[in-house]
Formats: C-alpha cells, sequence, structure tokens
C-alpha cells in the first residue's frame, strides 16, 4: 500500500466538477483509495495515473453522452434536410440549426455544472459533447452519402456548401463547444450558488 | 410487481447483500469486479447505485474516512424491501426460463 501516493491533481479536480457536492468526498475518496492499495502497488506510478485519468474520463463520458448523441442527431438531421429537401433559402434553417446545436452544448453544460457547482465543469463538457458528437456526424454523413448520391441530390449537396463543409464541420465545432460551454459552466455554477445561498 | 433490474444493476445489489454492513463505494466496485470476473469503471457503480438509490431500491448513509482515503468519508449502502423484492422477481424470472433444461446445454450449436 502506498498511502502518501497521490494521482494527479488535475484529474481530481476535473472528478469533482461532475460530482455532485454531496458524492464529491465520498465518491473521490473512493477512487483515492482504490489507487493507493490496489492500483498504484501493482501497475506502479504511470499506469496507476492512467487508470485514474480513465476512470475520470469515465465520469465525463457519462455526462456528456447523450448530449453529444442529440448534438449529432440535430447536425444529421439538418444534413439530411439539406440534401433531400433542399429550400429556396437556407438562412432560416441555418438560424434554427444554429441556435439548436448551440443550446444542447449551452444546456450541457449549465447542467453539469449547476449540479457540482462547479464552472470547470461546463467547458470539459462542452468540449467532451462536440469531441464526442463529431465521429457520430461524420459517421452519419458518410451513410446518408452512400445512400443518397444521385445527381439531384448531388447538386443539393453542392448548393448548401459542399461536401467539404458537412465533413469539416464536426471538427470546426470543438472551439464553439468550449466557448459555450464555459458559458453554461459560469451560467450553471452561479444558480448553484444562488440555490445554496 | 417489482422494479425490473438489468444485469448490472443485479450485480451491484447482491454486492451489496453480499457486503452487508461494509457495502461502500469502493468495496462494491471490488465485488462486482471479482463477480463479474472483468474490470468496471468507477463510474458505472456510481451512475447505478444513484440509479437504484433514486429508485428507493436503495439508501445510503455517509461514515467515517480512512487515512488511506484521505480522511474522506465513505457512503454505505442498503438494500431496501423493494430492493429484495426486485432482486427475488429477477432469480425468479431467470429461473423459469431455465426451467426444465440441463445447465450446462449440449446441442447442436
Amino acid at each position: 500500500m502506498t498511502i502518501d501516493a497521490t494521482p494527479p491533481g488535475w484529474a481530481e479536480v476535473l472528478l469533482r466538477a461532475f460530482l455532485t457536492p454531496s458524492d464529491s468526498d465520498s465518491v473521490s475518496g473512493d477512487l483515492l483509495e482504490q489507487y493507493r492499495e490496489i492500483v498504484r502497488p501493482a501497475r506502479g506510478h504511470r499506469r496507476a495515473d492512467l487508470w485514474y485519468v480513465t476512470q475520470v474520463l469515465g465520469f465525463v463520458w457519462r455526462s456528456a453522452r447523450l448530449w453529444a448523441a442529440l448534438f449529432a442527431v440535430a447536425f444529421l438531421a439538418r444534413t439530411a434536410l439539406d440534401w433531400l429537401v433542399p429550400p429556396a433559402d437556407f438562412h432560416a434553417r441555418a438560424n434554427v440549426s444554429t441556435f439548436l446545436g448551440a443550446g444542447i452544448v449551452l444546456l450541457a453544460a449549465f447542467q453539469a455544472a449547476a449540479r457540482s457547482g462547479s464552472f470547470a465543469a461546463g467547458p470539459v463538457i462542452g468540449l467532451a459533447t462536440a469531441a464526442i458528437a463529431a465521429p457520430l456526424e461524420l459517421a452519419g454523413a458518410i451513410t446518408l452519402l452512400a445512400a443518397w448520391h444521385d445527381p439531384l441530390t448531388m447538386n443539393a449537396i453542392r448548393t448548401s456548401g459542399g461536401l467539404a463543409e458537412v465533413l469539416t464541420l464536426p471538427l470546426l465545432m470543438l472551439l464553439p463547444g468550449l466557448i459555450l460551454g464555459t458559458i453554461g459552466g459560469i451560467l450553471g455554477a452561479a444558480v448553484n450558488r444562488l440555490r445554496s445561498a | 410487481m417489482a422494479e425490473v433490474l438489468g444485469s448490472f444493476e443485479q450485480a451491484v445489489l447482491l454486492a451489496i447483500v453480499r457486503l452487508r454492513e461494509g457495502a461502500y463505494g469502493r468495496a462494491i466496485l471490488n465485488e462486482v469486479q471479482e463477480r463479474m470476473e472483468r474490470d468496471v469503471a468507477a463510474g458505472a457503480v456510481h451512475a447505478t447505485l444513484v440509479r437504484l438509490e433514486r429508485k428507493s431500491l436503495i439508501t445510503s448513509s455517509l461514515g467515517p474516512g480512512t487515512p488511506v482515503r484521505g480522511g474522506r468519508a465513505r457512503r454505505f449502502y442498503r438494500l431496501e424491501l423493494a430492493g429484495l423484492r426486485a432482486l427475488n422477481e429477477a432469480r425468479a424470472a431467470v429461473d423459469n426460463l431455465w426451467r426444465g433444461l440441463e445447465w450446462p446445454l449440449k446441442g447442436h450449436a
């Protein structure tokens, strides 16, 4: 047993950002105990740290995965509509889908930060939502393309911004995800403080 | 009719039954890993415990910490009557499915 061994500090801060105040001590204590008593003696410093970080990322994944799925569905619905039912003017549709996507990330970050009281949950979940959604969006877009690639649809794809836009947009969403997540995180943490005041 | 349980929920509830007074987060994690013979994420166990408590199948209370966990409190879990009923029904359902069959199955697969 290595009673003084400590896992990466940043990972512990991240873990606490995703736990409710009532679970924060007990869950972080459980992980610390497991780290010190079982994992560190058996696997050594580096692999034990990796284990700890993986466990923490599991908490982030569980918080972000449903929001990411929702985000990906919104993106793919917009893509499918643009390709299969192209409008004369894309502005209204673009506004709706932009606000919907931003709303999903804001809400995810707000909820996570309001639950834990830590604003840090916001940017992390914003980034995680966009990052988990990206491969889903790319796979979905490629599937759509495999199913519909007749000349009419290919023309609709060109007029809606082109294939390159659809295939790069998921990756370009990482930075907005981080920014919107930060805003949602600040709002959520503020609400948590107001509630507990 | 009692709450229908998934297999992971059953594993967590049975770990609480086995551990009795010692059923806190980390002990439950290790018990589930041992019984399922695979690594299990702490987050998966925590999420399941939260869900089971929300369904009133278990209750929890905080206990003292120890030096190895930096003095942080331990959350102990207790099976409630509804949880006991749900486990019994889950077992009865599996027994019903297997009734009349010999285990292990031998056949044409």
